[in-house]
């Protein structure tokens, strides 16, 4: 075929002319030539050497095909002789090192890389009609179906139909019947990145048997060596770490957005911080996802980032605030600080030659005075002192002194030459000079000790011969010279502790310090009581305003009810009693020696007035309907000034004398009756205590939490400064109401992170019967029983607290314990003599109750350990006395710390009459 | 009347009503000669085919740093809500998985969240026993938190399940651990009907789910821990519409068919059952055999938009796509190399059917999305 136009190539031989600008595929327009023109190579992709295995993907993206670029070897080697020949690329990920076939020829590595950057699609066309092309030009279109191939892959959006030779694996993902139409923008968020797209050509001039040599594959390339270099600095010896670098692709023309080719360097953009990729702010959502780790590619995420970018980290740009809601910079800025793979590679940081280790790097970066801006680097530390610098410099700064990182220092750490050394470092000319200003003796090459504070001694002499930092000015002498001065916080001693233990936490140990315990109980345990007692102790502000005013309504709808309780034994009394009268009527007729005084008008003593019965009867009324809680409100503003005289109201007051004999009353009812017409107020503020006897903890009495730390009291203080760090713990109280949660316990599901369960049973319940008839305390022991055998809480730790001991002592003086079928083989033993032989106990005169206690909590005890084949922890309560909740909690607290210490533990103790319960139940 | 005497009379009903249902059951028995799968095996049907590239997961939508509990689409399909045991709920953009809002939560412990027809507002429930309902439109406080901007208040028990009925925003249905299930009016906040409690012939044990009929919103089924299903009228709370029975273990999840006379269910007995609610007969029961003793629980159920496929996620981190007529497993998405590390607690179809998403307690949530040139069916 003779040639239509001829295209002109750039000479590729002149290895000299590295700046000249290509031009390319100029029409030729001279006369038609003579010869033939080659045919552009054809590709034999049998012969092709296999690429290499991709790495595994940290993102296990299952639907990402890694598109795989064959390389490319012509069958007729010798007709490419002295062409460019291409290197074939592989993943950046790639740990296959590759040995650098021509070194030499770094100026075609950068005419590859300018080749690539060039509009490729434009090219492969002109190539593509242009068959009878030149040799050189055969390669060219090689290499140009090989980038557009590239090109292909990367935006198949964009050429999707101009190439039919490119392979794309991911087809599945464009041919999807829906989600092809967003699939276009979609497919981009996992650009092909893998493939590098920098191609270092090698220009092979050499001889044939150098090309007979399999294609060879670079993984680090010169240009990205250089770059690393130029970003820590010449100075500085890198580490020997072999580093991971991810190139991104340059497709489009400098400046422009990695993904989309538009814009130039002025158009704002976000660059990635692992790969320098820089995007648009059109595209950078679709590169980065929803940014996990920070601002990275989504096929960055989990590599560690560049490490010139640290300085950035966290810091935000107004691109990302424009695209995002306050909330979720933060969240992403978060991300990208704290995160693992973000962090300093520990092993990047030598100290005094040796390669730090992850808990080194720890203690360097969370002393007191923490060496600033740590970047990767070689650096020399003098733990006496606690100069630091880096190597082969004079110190930069003076960090917290005796940290056990890196190795020792060597004499030659900072290259000083003054035969003067300083804890065994040669000093450098500088620091000479600060200690000839500062007044230190330096005739005759001594040797120094210099310790943190700046008192220095010479070598093999007692006596302190002064305070290098001590003399005034020399902090101006230090500035000039550019050295460090100790800071004022590197004070010895006891201070530096209390600096330490002020500290705040740093927010991503904070979760790890929070304890977590389950408060559960049934219905009537008072676990809500413990609850408010717990928010009363250790909250400096226990309610909010909203929860008062929750808790307002909850009492005063409680106290409407018990009103309604006490109406309604009114209503009942007054029949009996009419009843009763009548039955005297009659008696009356058959004997009348009875007056007939107060007969007739059928009135009692439980009698009221019309306005009374009206609304006696409107609140049983409303009572009976359940609607109670929706309309009191309205009620309270209506019936205060008619609560006042209900209550004064005799008949009232007669059937409060016998509210004994009303069963639907609580215990607790008559505490806030007594009080009704001041609490009934619409200004009425419940005091604490009024809160504390509320039933319930919300208005709904769902899931309650609160978050609070053992206040540091005085006893603590003499435990010693390993407790110190206690108080850094905080705890997590959360309270489950067991009603409406089911029997069967699913969402307990949602608390495998908690630390400890408390579980509260009422002692006073064992004479209680539920409505079905069945007793209370076998109900709370079978609900016991679900809780402790759930497999959410295996070897979880359990306390039991048994509660309302007050009143159970009262109680278990006049109704026998062995009222509950579980307790019958109660037979305490209370004998005169007991007191006199029980001397080394507690108390030396066990009550009932107390008997009592330790009975039931032995019953406990026994069936955990039958169900659990463990230890249950017991304590004795009275919910309603702040001290005894207080020492309950920190007996909780106490089996936390345990549980870590454990391991020291033989768990050779096996006392079911363990007495730790009772040394915590006064 | 005493009270043995009552007792000895109320034992004497509930007798009378085990024999009742026992005959029930045998009657419905005989009369069903056949189930679905026996029919459609009859009739040569053949199951669906599933290649390896078929259903494939386009996305993982990382995130939450707790187990996810629930999920929802929009109706618009491509924005999903999912809340977490972290105490999040985050709004996602399933085709960029980009986050759209990340809500915090005042209680944590969240069992289940819904999205608006609209897409303006999501609501959410858990173990505070209320279903709180924020507006994504509403600006966010200083500490960058969305407002609550209703809280709906009266459940006695946790809020196991919610759901807005379609085309109207201001409507939802809750399920609670209370046993009973609640429709709400969003704008005053009140409870609309109450369906089951304790006068009212309901479930005797917590509801953990309920489904609203697409195309005839006024009825709902409800799946309960008494390992029964109910069918409820909005128009008449008083009592269920009719129990189905047929269960063995607790009932965690109901989904109702496209056509709207059937309806799925989930089981802690490891399998799922279509049940028809004109006839209140069980079609079919899904059950796939394992060898050993441990039952693999189904936590969510999902229907395909013909219905022709079932989707259910598995306790044991399995989610098997089971063709409904012919009641044989056609593809498990929990095969190795792309499950979930956890047990899938939820999944989800988008509107037009052309996705899944699963959420599972390993805090991920994963997009499905048919791949290739299949049709979505």
């Amino acid at each position: 075929m003779p040639p239509e136009e001829a295209v002109t190539f750039p000479s590729l031989e002149n290895e000299d002319e590295e700046e000249q600008p290509y031009s390319f595929a100029v029409e030729y327009t001279g006369p038609p030539v003579p010869y033939d023109l080659p045919r552009a190579v054809p590709i034999n992709v049998e012969k092709i050497p296999v690429a290499t295995v991709v790495s595994k993907v940290p993102l296990s993206n299952t639907e990402l095909h890694i598109p795989v670029v064959p390389p490319i070897l012509a069958p007729d080697r010798n007709k490419l002789s002295k062409e460019l020949l291409l290197q074939p690329t592989v993943s950046p990920t790639s740990v296959i090192a590759f040995e650098e076939r021509v070194s030499e020829d770094t100026n075609n590595c950068l005419l590859s890389g300018e080749l690539s950057s060039y509009e490729s699609g434009e090219l492969a066309e002109l190539i593509n009609n242009n068959d009878n092309s030149s040799r050189r030009l055969g390669a060219c279109s090689v290499s140009n179906e090989h980038s557009s191939m590239l090109d292909y892959c990367d935006s198949f959006g964009k050429s999707r139909e101009s190439s039919s030779r490119a392979r794309v694996s991911n087809d599945d993902d464009l041919n999807q019947p829906d989600w092809g139409s967003n699939e276009s923008v979609l497919s981009l968020d996992y650009p092909s990145s893998r493939v590098s797209s920098r191609k270092t050509g090698d220009c092979n001039n050499e001889s044939n048997a150098d090309i007979k040599r399999p294609q060879v594959v670079t993984f680090r390339d010169i240009e990205s060596d250089d770059g690393l270099d130029e970003e820590f600095g010449q100075d500085e010896v890198q580490p020997q770490v072999a580093r991971v670098k991810r190139e991104p692709q340059t497709k489009g023309k400098k400046g422009s957005c990695y993904r989309c080719f538009k814009g130039n360097r002025f158009t704002e953009k976000e660059v990635c911080i692992v790969c320098d990729a820089k995007y648009c702010s059109n595209c950078v959502l679709g590169a980065m996802g929803s940014m996990p780790e920070g601002r990275k590619c989504v096929t960055c995420i989990g590599f560690p980032i560049d490490e010139a970018k640290r300085g950035s980290l966290g810091k935000c740009s107004r691109m990302l605030k424009r695209l995002f809601i306050d909330l979720e910079v933060r969240q992403i800025m978060k991300a990208e600080k704290l995160c693992e793979a973000n962090q300093l590679p520990p092993e990047y940081i030598c100290v005094n030659g040796q390669p730090l280790c992850h808990e080194e790097l720890a203690i360097l970066q969370s002393c007191p005075i923490p060496p600033k801006k740590l970047k990767p680097g070689n650096y020399w530390y003098d733990k006496v002192s606690g100069l630091w610098g880096k190597e082969g410099q004079k110190p930069s700064m003076i960090i917290s002194p005796h940290l056990n990182v890196g190795g020792s220092i060597r004499p030659d750490a900072s290259s000083g030459n003054t035969q003067i050394f300083i804890n065994g470092r040669e000093i450098t000319k500088v620091e000479l000079r600060m200690l000839q200003l500062a007044g230190v003796q330096v005739a005759g090459n001594p040797h120094f000790w210099v310790n943190e504070d700046g008192s220095y001694q010479e070598e093999g002499q007692k006596n302190m011969k002064g305070y290098i930092w001590g003399k005034a000015g020399m902090k101006l002498v230090c500035a000039v010279l550019s050295l460090p001065v100790p800071s004022k916080s590197s004070n010895p001693g006891g201070e530096l502790l209390n600096s330490m233990s002020g500290r705040s936490v740093p927010d991503y140990l904070e979760q790890r310090i929070l304890q977590k315990i389950l408060l559960v109980g049934s219905t009537g345990s008072g676990s809500s009581t413990i609850f408010k007692q717990a928010k009363i102790l250790y909250k400096d502000v226990p309610f909010s305003e909203d929860e008062r005013e929750n808790i307002k309504l909850t009492i005063q709808s409680n106290v409407y009810g018990y009103l309604g309780i006490l109406l309604e034994g009114r209503e009942r009394f007054e029949e009996e009693s009419l009843a009763e009268m009548r039955k005297r009527a009659c008696s009356k007729d058959t004997d009348p020696e009875v007056g007939s005084i107060d007969d007739g008008d059928g009135k009692t003593i439980y009698s009221i007035g019309l306005r009374l019965k009206e609304f006696s009867d409107w609140l049983l009324k409303t009572m009976v309907s359940g609607h109670l809680e929706t309309i009191f409100l309205a009620a309270t503003r209506e019936y205060a000034p008619l609560i006042e005289e209900l209550w004064k109201d005799a008949a009232i007051q007669a059937t409060y004398n016998r509210r004994s004999e009303l069963e639907m009353l609580p215990s607790v009812a008559s505490y806030y009756l007594e009080r009704a017409v001041e609490i009934l107020k619409m200004d009425y503020e419940p005091s604490d205590l009024d809160i504390l006897y509320a039933e319930g903890v919300t208005s709904s009495n769902g899931l309650a939490c609160v978050d609070f730390s053992f206040p540091q009291s005085l006893c603590d203080e003499n435990i010693g400064t390993a407790d110190q760090h206690d108080s850094l713990l905080r705890y997590q109280l959360i309270r489950v109401q067991a009603r409406g949660l089911g029997e069967n316990c699913k969402w307990l599901e949602m608390f495998e992170d908690i630390g400890m369960v408390i579980f509260c049973v009422a002692l006073s319940d064992y004479d209680q019967f539920s409505a079905d008839g069945t007793n209370k305390m076998l109900l709370s022991r079978k609900f016991f029983e679900s809780i402790v055998t759930h497999p959410t809480f295996d070897q979880m730790d359990f306390l039991l607290i048994l509660n309302k001991f007050d009143q159970f002592e009262e109680k278990v003086e006049q109704v026998p314990l062995t009222r509950c079928e579980w307790f019958d083989d109660f037979h305490p033993l209370i004998s005169r003599h007991r007191t006199n032989t029980n001397s080394n106990s507690i108390n030396n005169n066990p009550t009932h109750g107390q008997l009592a206690f330790h009975y039931i909590a032995v019953k406990f005890k026994r069936l955990y350990s039958s169900l659990t084949g463990r230890k249950l922890y017991v304590s004795l309560l009275k919910g309603l006395e702040p001290k005894s909740v207080d020492a309950a909690l920190k007996f909780a607290r106490e089996i936390l710390k345990w549980d870590e210490e454990r391991a020291n533990f033989s768990l050779s103790e096996h006392s079911f009459y363990s007495t730790e319960a009772s040394s915590f139940s006064h | 009347m005493s009270v043995p005497e009552l007792k000895e009379r109320h034992a004497a009903a509930t007798e009378t009503v085990n024999n009742l249902r026992e005959r029930l059951r045998q009657r419905r028995n005989e009369l069903l000669d056949t189930d679905v799968a026996g029919y459609a095996r009859s009739q040569g049907r053949s199951p669906v085919t599933f290649g390896p590239t078929d259903l494939v997961c386009c996305r993982i939508l990382q995130g939450h740093t707790g187990k996810v509990y629930s999920l929802d689409w929009t109706p618009e399909r491509n924005r999903i809500v999912s809340a977490s045991q972290d105490g999040r709920l985050i709004v996602w953009n399933a085709l960029t998985s980009q986050k759209t809002h990340a809500i915090k939560l005042p209680c944590a412990w969240v069992m289940t969240c819904a999205f608006s027809p609209t897409g303006q507002s999501v609501a959410c429930g858990g173990l505070d026993s209320m279903c709180s309902i924020f507006n994504l439109n509403s600006l966010t406080d200083r500490d960058g938190n969305l407002p609550v901007s209703k809280t709906l208040s009266g459940h006695k028990g946790y809020v196991s399940c919610c759901q807005y009925v379609p085309n109207e925003d201001i409507h939802i249905i809750t399920s609670s651990g209370d046993q009973t299930c609640v429709l709400w009016d969003i704008t005053t906040g009140l409870r609309t009907s109450i369906f089951g409690g304790e006068f009212q012939s309901g479930h005797t044990a917590d509801v953990l789910s309920v489904s609203i009929n697409a195309s005839d919103s006024r009825t709902f089924v409800s799946g309960s821990c008494d390992a029964t299903a109910r069918l409820w009228d909005t128009r008449a709370a008083s009592r269920a519409v009719r129990t189905f029975h047929g269960h063995e273990g607790d009932v965690n999840t109901v989904k109702f068919f496209p056509d709207g006379n059937r309806f799925g269910t989930g089981s802690d007995d490891g399998t799922c059952r279509l049940f028809d609610i004109r006839t209140g007969h069980q079609l079919q029961v899904y059950h796939q055999q394992h060898g050993d003793n441990e039952v693999p629980h189904v936590t969510s159920i999902a229907f395909s938009i013909s219905g022709r496929l079932l989707f259910a996620g598995y306790s044991n981190g399995n989610c098997y796509v089971w063709d409904t007529l012919l009641a044989k497993v056609v593809l498990n998405l929990g095969s190795p190399q792309n499950s979930h590390e956890g047990r899938i607690s939820c999944l989800g179809l988008s509107a037009d059917g052309s996705a899944l998403c699963t959420g599972s307690w390993d805090t991920n949530l994963k997009i499905w999305a048919f791949g290739g040139n299949r049709r979505v069916i």
